[in-house]
């Protein structure tokens, strides 16, 4: 999982206040409002089915990305390839992880 | 495209711009959809000072070719505006660029197609505006109701290139500010303004669930907004191949 924070309009505190952005692979699942907690968050029914899709279309694009960032900077392709290959496994496996416990 | 923010301007925190949206910045969502256009010439990008490193490198991973501009935004939205205005001056002045679009990023969905109509429109008319209907107002005071049509206004707005540049210079020189490019340029210039129809699903990252909302229509989209404009490679399920989120009994529609 990874957090963002940013502002945003709050609607319970009426103004502009920092959140907290908690995301499941390109998913957003929760908002928290960090000055008064307001928490939004995915339902698991809805979060399940929308990573399917979203996974589907991060699989699908996933040549063409290699192939944008080859061209971009050949050398630093190369030199970073392995390890992006080998954190694949237990970035997915963290994210089923959370989808799971939720 | 604005996306020097209009929040507290702390800088301790991220730019709503910056925030990922379903694989992607949400500020370069737009910039994809406009450049679809052969028209679109020249791509400014207004942004705060303090954010130019994580642009940078964004726009690097995200945005094709050709290169945009990418220049510091004033404490306004007007002298944002301005900012871009004197980056473009020069190609104005050379008759290279026709029109002015301009188009809050932090609207990731707006479509090709309403890039495409407000330009056709300022070049037919000399301005255009996207513009919802609200037809559920109420006012809090019985003795005045609103009139009888009140819009909404959207981003992209487009306008003849010289005329927008001169109504700023004049703005600049009288030090004053406009709300929104239309109120600068009905103020310094007779260029009528016309509306086009906006679009329901063009809306502003503002509040939390609008976050939510944008990745639910992108995802209904397919991810493309293009309209025609833009050949889908990666997309499946079409010819009857099969989609993973077939596997889940909702269809992959919660």
């Amino acid at each position: 999982m990874s957090v963002e924070e940013a502002e945003l309009r709050c609607d319970v505190c009426d103004r502009v206040t920092d959140h907290e952005f908690h995301y499941a692979g390109r998913l957003l699942e929760s908002v928290r409002c960090t000055v008064c907690g307001t928490h939004l968050e995915l339902s698991q029914r809805a979060l399940l089915p929308a990573y399917a899709l979203d996974l589907e279309r991060r699989v699908a694009s996933k040549p063409r990305r290699l192939l944008h960032r080859a061209a971009r900077d050949p050398a630093g392709f190369v030199r970073t390839l392995p390890g992006a290959v080998l954190r694949q496994p237990q970035k997915f496996l963290r994210e089923f992880r959370l989808l799971i416990r939720r | 495209m604005l996306a020097a923010g209009e929040g507290r301007r702390t800088g301790h925190h991220t730019n709503k711009v910056l925030l990922p949206l379903a694989g992607r910045r949400v500020f370069t969502w737009s910039i994809r959809w406009a450049r679809l256009l052969p028209s679109v010439t020249h791509t400014v990008l207004v942004i705060r000072e303090q954010d130019r490193p994580t642009v940078l490198t964004t726009v690097d991973r995200e945005v094709e070719p050709p290169d945009l501009a990418v220049v510091t935004g004033g404490d306004s939205r007007h002298s944002s505006e301005w900012q871009a205005l004197q980056e473009l001056a020069p190609a104005i002045e050379a008759g290279d660029i026709d029109v002015v679009v301009i188009h809050d990023a932090a609207r990731p969905l707006a479509r090709t197609s309403l890039f495409s109509a407000v330009i056709d429109a300022a070049v037919e008319h000399g301005g255009a505006i996207p513009v919802r209907l609200q037809s559920n107002l109420t006012g809090l005071d019985p003795a005045e109701p609103p009139p009888g049509h009140v819009v909404a206004v959207q981003t992209p707005q487009a306008f003849r290139a010289r005329p927008l540049l001169e109504a700023y210079r004049q703005a600049h020189a009288e030090g004053f500010v406009g709300t929104d490019t239309a109120s600068c340029m009905e103020r310094y210039t007779d260029v009528p303004v016309r509306c086009v129809d906006g679009d329901a699903g063009n809306i502003k990252i503002t509040f939390p669930e609008d976050l939510f909302l944008a990745e639910r229509l992108l995802a209904k989209a397919d991810w493309d907004l293009s309209d025609g404009h833009e050949s889908r490679p990666h997309r499946t399920g079409h010819r009857g191949r099969p989609h993973l989120r077939d596997l889940w009994p909702t269809g992959g529609h919660p």
